[in-house]
């Protein structure tokens, strides 16, 4: 037994296996699979729907009720806190549910459901918007309670308002649940996830002008402001709550908004995509 | 089906310090519709080895290919013939049986009469039936194990990779896994790769493949690999082991090695097992509790393997 290393090279590749290759499943119907796991999954932990609805609305109840005495912005009297704050809420229920999918990325993927997903013959960029989309989806079903609220809280709007609300919603929270995903997705636990989390998604929406109003501040903020997209966002959340459509949907600053929305939501899906595709590669020897 | 060649990895140092090898200059090929066993102690390097085949990783050098196609140049093409079931659960568990058996399925484009055939298929061999829409975090381990199983069986992968799938079974839950997957992959001819370092596990495979320290060490049929260290052995039990398995090196006139309480003779010098016993017990008869005769199980072969990988006189058997 000199010699107990033996190679045997009898593998033979019959031809017809390039064919038996099973049909690929589309990109859409892919996401939508995956985004529907993640909806299901969500409204299956009562605690997790309690928290991410309740949360949001104690902010709103509290603070507003707190702030309201000493709000009083230059062009916004008669505007209660509570008022000014509720589209700022909104936001923090697509910030929330975006945050919760991007923590589950981090177990998922080497301990969990991904694992199984990963090695799938599915798009990367599919994987991204099924995780994405699904806490879209949360995000809007919240969303769509928060906002039967509206009508009694003095916001006139017309009825046409509520779904450019909603559509806006969804893009914002495609934007900022990529952004976490893009974060999450090298992460190795969910504590150094919590720092990220702290420390660059919170105060994006600190600085995005859902707590409080961006006019008279320094003009460091303000340039800070003018490059947090989630501010832009934020004036394309707004935007319906006090102004027709019509009126809205020429104005430049609007515009801007979205065009810069757009880019931010298509950099971030691309970018998790790519992350999503790259493989661990061994050191040189 | 499964053509390795030249693998080796290493994974990144640290701070300017040499990185750490996985897995050195690593051949195997793995037959069409066989099914092998890779088996290894902690840290020899099957893990990496199955993240890389699972197409996870890049190695540092080295080609794999699956059903004919480049693994690592198309991942896509390979990801649709293969199946893999991990060691950690892949299923969700705030799902029902069905919904995970459903979108594992959607994932690789079943949809229709053919997914509801393919249910259907896995309901049978599988004990899931009553269970089906119960969640899987209800489930015994051994049942949540079946649905791994079945979630992966119901694309019909040509080659389908476990990695120590029956980790944290009972016996009988793993007796049941290994039944139900031994049957498909005879019916289907699927080639199955499986880690284990559950030897019983390895002893109806067609071939067990032997890695330490990332290096292969021995591939054959188990009933060959036992072959290896001859028909049969003499165990000795003893308190003093280690000072007595020189002593009886030195009386018998063949090598001996110990592990633990027992003094092995994996080479019974000629004349058999009765004269030696005999040799044994007229000069140690106070120190040793027991002797007996076994056959070489493939734990027995292992340990063998890899010891003679890790003595540097044996040095050449490893390279």
């Amino acid at each position: 037994m000199t010699n107990t290393t033996t190679t045997t090279d009898t593998s033979y590749v019959p031809p017809d296996i390039a064919h038996a290759v099973p049909t690929r499943a589309g990109t859409a119907s892919v996401s939508w699979t995956l985004a529907k796991r993640e909806y299901t999954r969500f409204m299956r932990q009562p605690s997790r729907v309690a928290g991410s609805i309740g949360q949001p609305l104690l902010f709103w109840i509290v603070l507003g009720a707190g702030l309201s005495p000493s709000f009083r912005p230059a062009g916004m009297e008669g505007m209660t806190y509570t008022e000014y704050f509720y589209p700022g809420v909104l936001m923090m229920m697509v910030l929330f549910a975006g945050v919760f999918s991007s923590i589950t990325v981090i177990e998922d993927r080497d301990q969990g459901f991904l694992q199984g997903v990963l090695v799938a013959p599915v798009s990367r960029m599919a994987i991204v918007l099924g995780k994405v989309g699904g806490a879209a989806a949360i995000a809007l079903s919240q969303a769509v309670i928060m906002l039967l609220v509206a009508p009694f809280l003095g916001f006139p709007m017309p009825v046409e308002n509520y779904p450019i609300i909603l559509l806006t919603l969804a893009l914002v929270s495609l934007g900022y649940t990529g952004l976490g995903f893009m974060v999450a997705w090298r992460m190795s636990s969910t504590s150094g996830f919590h720092a990220v989390m702290m420390l660059v998604l919170m105060p994006l929406w600190f600085l995005s002008g859902a707590l409080f109003p961006t006019e008279g501040l320094p003009i460091v903020m303000k340039v800070i402001i003018w490059l947090n997209p989630v501010a832009h966002g934020m004036t394309l959340i707004r935007a319906p709550f006090y102004q027709d459509a019509a009126t809205f949907l020429i104005d430049p600053g609007y515009l801007t908004s979205l065009a810069v929305v757009l880019v931010w939501v298509g950099a971030v899906l691309t970018i998790s995509a790519k992350r999503v595709a790259k493989r661990d590669i061994g050191a040189k020897v | 089906m499964i053509r390795i060649k030249g693998l080796t990895h290493a994974y990144p140092g640290r701070r300017g310090k040499p990185g750490r090898i996985a897995i050195q200059s690593f051949s195997l090929s793995v037959a069409e519709g066989t099914f092998t066993i890779l088996a290894g102690p902690n840290g020899s390097g099957k893990s990496t080895l199955f993240r890389i085949l699972c197409g996870l990783c890049l190695p540092s050098a080295g080609t794999i290919h699956i059903g004919g196609h480049d693994l690592f140049a198309e991942p896509a093409a390979v990801r649709g013939l293969m199946g893999v079931v991990f060691q950690s659960p892949a299923v969700d568990k705030h799902l029902s049986v069905a919904e995970n058996l459903d979108i594992h399925a959607r994932l690789y484009g079943l949809t229709g009469a053919t997914l509801t055939d393919r249910r259907e298929e896995a309901l049978a061999w599988s004990g899931l039936k009553d269970r089906l829409k119960d969640k899987v975090g209800t489930l015994s381990g051994g049942l949540a194990r079946q649905v791994e199983l079945a979630k992966c069986l119901i694309t019909h992968p040509r080659v389908l990779l476990l990695d120590e799938p029956t980790t944290g079974l009972d016996p009988a839950a793993r007796r049941a896994f290994l039944d139900a997957l031994s049957r498909i992959q005879r019916d289907r001819g699927m080639t199955v790769l499986m880690t284990s370092h559950v030897f019983s596990e390895a002893e109806d495979a067609d071939r067990v493949a032997i890695m330490r320290e990332g290096l292969l060490l021995a591939h054959d049929t188990p009933n060959r690999l036992r072959d290896q260290l001859g028909r049969d052995m003499l165990v000795v039990s003893a308190v003093d082991a280690e000072t007595l398995a020189p002593r009886i090196a030195q009386v018998l006139g063949v090598p001996t090695s110990r592990h633990g309480e027992e003094v092995r003779v994996e080479s019974i010098p000629d004349g058999g097992p009765v004269p030696a016993i005999d040799a044994i017990l007229s000069n140690f008869r106070d120190e040793v509790t027991s002797v007996a005769v076994k056959r070489p199980t493939l734990e027995d072969v292992f340990i063998h393997v890899t010891e003679q990988a890790s003595d540097p006189r044996a040095g050449e058997a490893a390279e």
